[in-house]
Parts: C-alpha cells; sequence; structure tokens
C-alpha cells in the first residue's frame, strides 16, 4: 500500500512547504451556493415587504393614511368610498380573540393531560390523532364549517347562512393543534425532580400538574397561546367562505376580518380599482399583526430552548434595531394586557384573601379535585377527537357516492354529472414537482450552510431571525406576494411557475427545521472522524453527515410538501378556476385541487357541494399517502440505523 | 365499608402512625436488573440510621422504598414487607400521598420549587387547605426555625428560593419537609452537592432533628456517617452486609467486606 502514497508524495516534493494551503476552488464554490441558497430568505423577505408596499402605493396616493387608520367605515364598493380599516381589524380581533379563548384552554388542558397524566399507550395514540388534525388543510376546515356548522346555528339560532360563530368554531379546533404540541413540550421540559419532590412532600399528581409543572412552564405555555393566536389572525380560507362578507358585530351574522377582505379581493370580488389595492394596505396591517405576535412567540420558544447556555443570553443583547423595536411594540401591548389582566386578579386576590380562612381538605376531597381534574381535561382530546371522527364522517358520507372512474378523469364542466378532475390533480401535481425543483435545493442548501458552515455572527443569526419570521407571514400575504411579485413584477402571470415559487417560499422555513433537525441528529463525532482523516468540510458533509440525515431530511422534505399541496390561500390570486385543460408548461394557467374544493363549495347548485366533498377525499388520501410514506421512510431509517 | 370510606380511614391512621419501621426480605427490580437483594433491617425511632456504601449498591432504592418514591419509576417492582405500626408500606392498597406526608424527603441536589421562600414551605400547607395568612405563617416560621434558617432569610420570604446559597437551598428543603409534619425524613445525600461549612450545619440540624424525627440518611461520606448516625448498614452490590450500631460497625466491624471499605481498600 506504501506504494500509493510515495507517488502522491513525490509529485508534491517540489513545494517547500508539504501543508501549503492551496485555494480549492470546489470546495469555496460548493460553499458560496450554500451561502446563497440561505442569503436567498432575504431576497424573499423583501420581496414580500416590496409586494406590499408597491401595491399599496396607488391606494395611499388617493386615502390619507391617517384616515386609513383611524377610519371607523369600511365601504369600499359604493359610489362614495370609505376606507377605515378599524372594522377590519375589530373583526379579526373577534374571530382570533374569541376562537383564542375556546381553543387555547382546550389546547393547554390536553396538553397538561398528554404530558402528566397519559400512559405511553394513550399518547401514542393520541399524540398521531392531534398531528392528523394540525395535517388537514385549512380548505376542509372551511367546508365543514360552511356545510355541517353554518346549518346547525342557521337550524337552531336564526344565525345568518353566513356567520362569524361558525368559523370561530374550526378556527379554534385548528389552534388547538399548536397550543398542544408547543405546551407539551414545554411541560415535558420541565424537569423531573421538580415533580418528584412535590410528590414527596404527599401532593397528588393534579396538585403537581396545576401547581408546580404549570407554573413552571407558563413562559411556554404563553408563546403556545400567541402562535395559536397567530395562527387565528392569519386564516384566511375559513374566513373566507364562512363569515361573509360583511363588517358586523354579531357573532351569529357575518364579520369581515382583514384576511377575508383581502380573501375577497383575490377571488375577483372586489372591482379594480380602489377597493383592489385597498387588499395590499389591508395586508400591510394584517401582516404587521400576525409578525409581531407570531415573533413574540418565536422569540419565547427559542429563549426557553436556549435558555440553559449562558453562551446565548450574552447574545441576545445584540439585537438588531429592526427587531428590537418590533419586540418593544409588541412588548407594550402584551404588557398592557397583562396589566389588565393582573390588576383584575389581584383585585379578587386581595377580596378573597380576607375572606380567606382554612379549609382542611380531606384526602377523598383532594381525590375529588383530581378525579375532575383529570376528567374535565382528557375531555378536551375527546372534544378534538370527536370534532375530527365528525369532520371526516361527514366529508365521507358527503363525497362518497361522487368518487367514480370518470370523476378521476374527466374534465370540470357546467354539468355535476359529467364533472371531473383530472386536471385539478394534474395541476397539484405539477404544482408539487415545480415546488419541490426549488424549495428542495434552495431549503436543504440554506439549512446545510446555517447548520454545517455558517460562523455564529450576527448575518448568520439574522438569516435564523429572517427565516424563522417567514413561518409567520399570513397564508394570503403569500397569495399577495404570488399576485404582484411573481405574475405581474417579474411577468410570470398566473401560471403553475408563479405558484411554485410562492409555494416554495412558504415551506422553505418548514424543510430548513427539518433538514436542521435532520443534520443535527447526526453524531459529531462522525464529523470529528472525517476531519481526522483529512476530508475537507464539505467533504464530511456530503460522505458522512448527508448520507445519514438523509431520511431525516426526505420524511421533512414529503411533509412540507404535504403542507404546500393543502394550500389554497397563496394561490387564490393565481388559479384559472375555469381552466379546463390540463396544464402542458410550467408557464401556463392551472387549477389545484384546494382552490376547485374552494370553488364548488361556493357554487349555488348543491351537486357540486357533493363534487366539493368527494375532491376533498381525493385531496386527504393524497395527504395521507405522503404522510404514510414520510412515516415509512422514517420507520426504515430508525431500524437501519446503528448509532 | 366502602372505599371511599377506607380511603379516608387509612388517612386517619396515618396521622396517629408511629413506632419503627421493619424492613423485612425487601427486594427491587430495575426491569431485569435486580437492585435490591433480600434486605431486612430494623429503622428505630427517634434515632439516625445511615446508608453506606459505594456507587450502585442500591442505598438510595431502598431509600425511596420507604416513601414509595420508586412508584413513580415505570418498570421498577418491589416485593417484601416494611411494617411500620400494623400497616405494611408496601402493600398495594397503601396509598403513597398520605404515606409521603408521614415519610418527607430530601433530595440529593436542593431542589426548591421555583417559586418565593415562602411559597416553597407553604405549597405543602396549602395543598392540604390551609389557606388562613396566620396559620400558614405560623408554619412557615416554625419550620424555617426548625431547620435552622430563619436567621438567614426570615426578613426576604418573599425572596425567589433560587436566589439562595446551596446549602440555605438543602435547609430550606428540609423546613419544607419539616412543614408537613412527618414523622421520618428521608434524607438522599443531602450533602453531597454542598460545601464543607454548608454540611456541617446540615449535620447540627440532623442532630436536632432526631429529637422528634426519625431520620433515614444515605450518604457516600463515612465521617458523616460516623458522626451523625446512631445505627450504619452497610450496602454493597445491593446486598445488606452489615446492620448494626453506628459505634460497633465503625470500631470493630464483623464482615471483613465492611472492614475493607471502612479502611478504603475498596469503593
Amino acid at each position: 500500500m506504501a506504494h500509493i502514497w510515495n507517488k502522491k508524495k513525490s509529485k508534491s516534493a517540489v513545494q517547500k512547504n508539504p501543508f501549503h494551503l492551496k485555494f480549492n476552488f470546489r470546495e469555496k464554490t460548493i460553499v458560496l451556493l450554500l451561502f446563497i441558497a440561505a442569503s436567498l430568505a432575504i431576497f424573499f423577505s423583501a420581496a414580500i415587504l416590496y409586494t406590499l408596499i408597491d401595491g399599496a402605493i396607488p391606494f395611499f396616493q388617493e386615502v390619507n393614511i391617517i384616515d386609513f387608520l383611524t377610519g371607523l367605515e369600511w365601504i369600499p364598493t359604493e359610489s362614495v368610498q370609505l376606507f377605515g380599516v378599524l372594522p377590519l381589524v375589530i373583526n379579526t380581533l373577534i374571530i382570533a380573540g374569541v376562537a383564542l379563548l375556546i381553543g387555547a384552554p382546550l389546547g393547554v388542558a390536553a396538553a397538561i393531560y398528554l404530558s402528566e397524566f397519559a400512559s405511553p399507550r394513550v399518547r401514542s395514540i393520541v399524540k398521531p390523532v392531534i398531528e392528523l388534525l394540525a395535517g388537514i388543510p385549512s380548505i376542509v376546515f372551511a367546508f365543514f364549517a360552511l356545510m355541517f356548522i353554518s346549518p346547525f346555528f342557521v337550524d337552531n339560532f336564526g344565525a345568518g347562512y353566513f356567520n362569524a360563530i361558525s368559523a370561530i368554531i374550526v378556527i379554534a379546533i385548528m389552534i388547538m393543534p399548536i397550543v398542544i404540541s408547543i405546551s407539551d413540550d414545554a411541560m415535558k421540559a420541565v424537569p423531573n425532580h421538580l415533580r418528584e419532590t412535590s410528590l414527596a412532600v404527599g401532593a397528588t399528581k393534579w396538585e403537581t400538574a396545576t401547581k408546580i409543572v404549570m407554573p413552571a412552564a407558563s413562559s411556554g405555555i404563553m408563546a403556545s397561546v400567541l402562535l395559536g393566536l397567530a395562527r387565528g389572525i392569519g386564516e384566511t380560507m375559513v374566513v373566507l367562505m364562512v363569515s361573509g362578507g360583511r363588517v358586523g358585530y354579531d357573532l351569529l351574522q357575518p364579520m369581515l376580518p382583514m384576511s377575508g377582505y383581502i380573501g375577497r379581493v383575490a377571488t375577483g370580488d372586489m372591482p379594480p380599482g380602489l377597493s383592489h389595492s385597498a387588499g395590499f394596505a389591508v395586508g400591510i396591517v394584517l401582516f404587521v399583526m400576525a409578525y409581531m405576535v407570531s415573533a413574540l412567540g418565536a422569540r419565547i420558544v427559542v429563549r426557553i430552548k436556549t435558555s440553559t447556555s449562558v453562551k446565548s443570553k450574552k447574545k441576545e443583547k445584540k439585537k438588531n434595531i429592526f427587531t428590537r423595536t418590533i419586540l418593544k411594540i409588541s412588548g407594550v401591548i402584551l404588557f398592557v394586557f397583562l396589566v389588565i389582566g393582573s390588576s383584575i386578579k389581584s383585585f379578587f386576590g386581595k377580596i378573597r384573601k380576607l375572606i380567606r380562612k382554612d379549609k382542611l381538605l380531606t384526602l377523598k376531597e383532594r381525590y375529588w379535585r383530581q378525579r375532575i381534574g383529570i376528567g374535565v381535561i382528557a375531555s378536551s382530546i375527546i372534544i378534538a377527537f370527536v370534532f375530527l371522527v365528525v369532520l371526516l364522517w361527514f366529508v365521507f358520507s358527503q363525497g362518497i357516492s361522487g368518487i367514480n372512474l370518470t370523476f378521476l378523469t374527466s374534465y370540470p364542466s357546467r354539468f355535476p354529472e359529467k364533472a371531473g378532475i383530472f386536471p385539478v390533480i394534474m395541476g397539484s401535481v405539477y404544482l408539487m414537482l415545480i415546488t419541490i425543483v426549488f424549495a428542495a435545493p434552495i431549503g436543504i442548501g440554506a439549512a446545510i450552510y446555517l447548520n454545517e458552515f455558517a460562523k455564529d455572527n450576527g448575518y448568520t443569526r439574522f438569516l435564523r431571525r429572517i427565516i424563522q419570521n417567514l413561518a409567520g407571514v399570513p397564508s394570503i400575504v403569500f397569495g399577495l406576494l404570488g399576485y404582484l411579485f411573481f405574475a405581474h413584477v417579474l411577468g410570470f402571470g398566473m401560471s403553475l411557475l408563479s405558484a411554485g415559487l410562492v409555494l416554495t417560499i412558504m415551506v422553505l422555513p418548514i424543510i430548513v427545521v427539518a433538514t436542521e433537525e435532520a443534520l443535527k441528529s447526526v453524531p459529531d463525532s462522525f464529523r470529528e472522524a472525517a476531519r481526522g482523516v483529512g476530508s475537507t468540510r464539505w467533504q464530511t458533509v456530503r460522505h458522512h453527515v448527508l448520507p445519514n440525515a438523509l431520511p431525516g431530511i426526505s420524511t421533512g422534505l414529503i411533509l412540507s410538501l404535504s403542507r404546500a399541496i393543502g394550500e389554497t390561500a397563496p394561490i387564490l390570486f393565481l388559479v384559472s378556476f375555469f381552466a379546463k385543460t390540463t396544464p402542458s408548461g410550467i408557464m401556463d394557467g392551472f387549477t389545484a385541487l384546494p382552490s376547485q374544493i374552494f370553488y364548488w363549495s361556493q357554487h349555488a347548485k348543491p351537486e357540486f357541494h357533493v363534487l366539493a366533498a368527494s375532491t376533498i377525499i381525493v385531496l386527504l388520501i393524497i395527504l395521507l399517502g405522503m404522510n404514510a410514506i414520510a412515516i415509512i421512510i422514517r420507520q426504515r431509517a430508525q431500524a437501519k440505523r446503528d448509532w | 365499608m366502602n372505599k371511599k370510606n377506607k380511603t379516608d380511614k387509612k388517612e386517619e391512621y396515618f396521622r396517629r402512625i408511629k413506632g419503627d419501621l421493619n424492613i423485612k426480605n425487601v427486594n427491587v427490580y430495575y426491569g431485569d436488573n435486580h437492585a435490591i437483594k433480600d434486605v431486612s433491617l430494623k429503622i428505630k425511632e427517634k434515632h439516625v440510621t445511615a446508608f453506606i456504601g459505594p456507587s450502585g449498591c442500591g442505598k438510595t432504592t431502598l431509600l425511596r422504598c420507604l416513601n414509595r418514591m420508586n412508584d413513580e419509576i415505570s418498570g421498577c417492582r418491589t416485593t417484601g414487607s416494611i411494617d411500620w405500626g400494623d400497616i405494611d408500606i408496601l402493600e398495594k392498597d397503601v396509598d403513597p400521598v398520605p404515606l409521603r406526608r408521614k415519610v418527607g424527603m430530601v433530595f440529593q441536589k436542593p431542589n426548591p420549587f421555583p417559586k418565593s421562600i415562602f411559597d416553597n414551605i407553604a405549597y405543602a400547607p396549602r395543598i392540604h387547605g390551609i389557606r388562613d395568612k396566620k396559620n400558614l405563617d405560623e408554619i412557615v416560621n416554625k419550620s424555617l426555625t426548625d431547620a435552622a434558617l430563619i436567621d438567614e432569610v426570615g426578613d426576604r420570604l418573599g425572596d425567589s428560593a433560587m436566589g439562595l446559597s446551596g446549602g440555605q437551598q438543602q435547609r430550606l428543603c428540609i423546613a419544607r419537609t419539616l412543614a408537613i409534619q412527618p414523622e421520618v425524613i428521608l434524607m438522599d445525600e443531602p450533602c453531597s452537592a454542598l460545601d464543607p461549612i454548608a454540611t456541617a450545619k446540615i449535620e447540627d440540624l440532623i442532630n436536632d432533628l432526631k429529637k422528634n424525627y426519625t431520620v433515614v440518611i444515605v450518604t457516600h461520606n463515612m465521617q458523616q456517617a460516623a458522626r451523625v448516625s446512631d445505627y450504619t448498614g452497610f450496602f454493597y452490590l445491593g446486598e445488606l452486609i452489615e446492620f448494626g450500631k453506628t459505634k460497633q460497625i465503625f470500631e470493630n466491624p464483623k464482615e471483613e467486606l465492611t472492614e475493607k471499605y471502612m479502611t478504603g481498600r475498596f469503593g
């Protein structure tokens, strides 16, 4: 073997220094490409800001910004137009707020049950149910709200056909999985010795959970509630389809939140001109609100995750001006809420203290409290479970009759009995392919750069913040981005390409997070071993890290694609509802499964509602199939893994 | 008699329970691992009993049997009996919740709750329904006095317990245990995370405590066992090698293994 090495030695012997540092062109190029992939996030964020500002400029040339922000009337379509955004903001806050009032307690309760009381067996059943709930596209919730919940309120409470309460109920359920998963993580992170200590002084499990674990996890629970609120503020499809097109203040009557108005602009309900460009102005307000809430929530989550290391605490002092301002504003708003809340609490607390007397509890009473408490929190899981079962049952019972070969192979038609979804399915498939072509290299490249190459400096932290913040952008704002930036500024038109790029940006944060997690799961000893025998950094990543992280990466990729394929709001501006042919190129117009569901459920003829339900079944089966593939990949990899 | 009345009767019984703890033929398994092998010994009331031995010899596991903390570890199985009065602690229908009120525990690492000093001590009384501020004050003061901590923290009860020094935190944990008025106090290497001065304070405290409480202490430190305990059990690989008066164990061990350990030839 020695001669192989010797040969090489003789070649380089000419050099004076055998360890002379050479410029490695290949290595540098690859790192540069990865760096660019990561930096694209800045470009995407800038594109979003450009879209909102550029789109709103024509509007603000006509309407005074002060009038817009403080006006109390929103009348976009009459001859005398009035654009005061406050009614929309208030409607958004009512819908998201009430949904949060229902969804957050349910979610927190479910999380306590999962984290503190559920046996591993129960957990292994409930967790997938919650994930399933989180994976159902909002268009399906919207359909269910419109066809099942709304008629209930119409019949029993005299609600209007479009009403806010139905939207609120499904949004509450949509908020639940977010609250559950983050709160559950937070409570799982509470050190076990606190539980043990509490039990050791004779506390019951219920007392330990409510008096020790919950307060210790309170910041995580708070973050979960904030992220749930952001979800409620940004939700578009449900409010667009269910809560009607008129500003109102009665839960049983229509309400028009900001996302609903932009949705109406997207579907062409608003005439071109001022009421059209008003959509962008409203988009700015919506963006800022959702961004502040979700950024604050995400910051808390990050802080909890890194709070153990002293190093990261030091870094936090060096925030950049922009985020500092945003955080300050949201902090002030939160502070006001907290002050109001705590002053009410302390007022009642003082009264209670005055009349507080010992009431010695027997063990029996304490056990009854435990029993009732567990019963109450377990029922929140039952509510989610029942909701899911009813939703699936309803959709299947409505749509199963419509599924046959003709339906799957024909083209959409004005005649329900002849209508099919072949080009719609193809539209979704193409959309997925385009998305994966763009999103996979950018997302995986960005994650590799951030995890393997990036130095821990201000720029890297900025990139991370930017990517994290992309996740908090409401989906309808992506719709505006596709419409103005990709379709018009870049001139891609209402095409598959525009839609694919929008979805790419939308799923980017998910792919980056999943990929980074997969990369982190590869032990550092592998990297050290590879570097130790003289590999370059890229060789280490290419030969040792990536192969081992591949199952995790592909799982994340598939799951994020399944997220993309179910999204309606981001492509709402771009679909051609009347496209009846299969797209033949990436610049062609298209329609996709979720948008077809939207179109058909809005149709006056009830026969088309059946078709919408049938389309939902097809969509859900595709999603389920993708998730199944992801799970199989994960399990195979875990079985094969020997480290 | 229905089951619920039984629960109350049991609590009532625990309220008055006293006497020696008689450990008989106790075996503990963690899955396949046989952690405690057929251990029998008697823990005398109002005395200090020390468990010593090298790491992993099962002394902490046995300690955790006494307040059924092992119930909280999944896959842990216990056989044998620990008789206290006429109750067998290990029996399935003994409820660990009232039991733990009578058998308090202090852990290896000081682990105050992330609350104020006052709330840490008032936690257990509050659970039992004591809410009158006057009564809570009395309990907190008494517990802190008994734990020899009142002079150091008496004027800042509202401060976070996490701001105390390690030794103060550990005495706070003892005060928290005293607040539930136990009969037995279990201490799992209470000084292993503390400096010598803080250790000396805790040892003095243990000497005071044995006037009113039965104390069982697990320790790595043989000098500590010699200083504070009346009885000592030496454990090795899950077995009780020798048990007797501390003086006898240290000065005149019967077993060769004990002597070897005492003289530092292994362990």
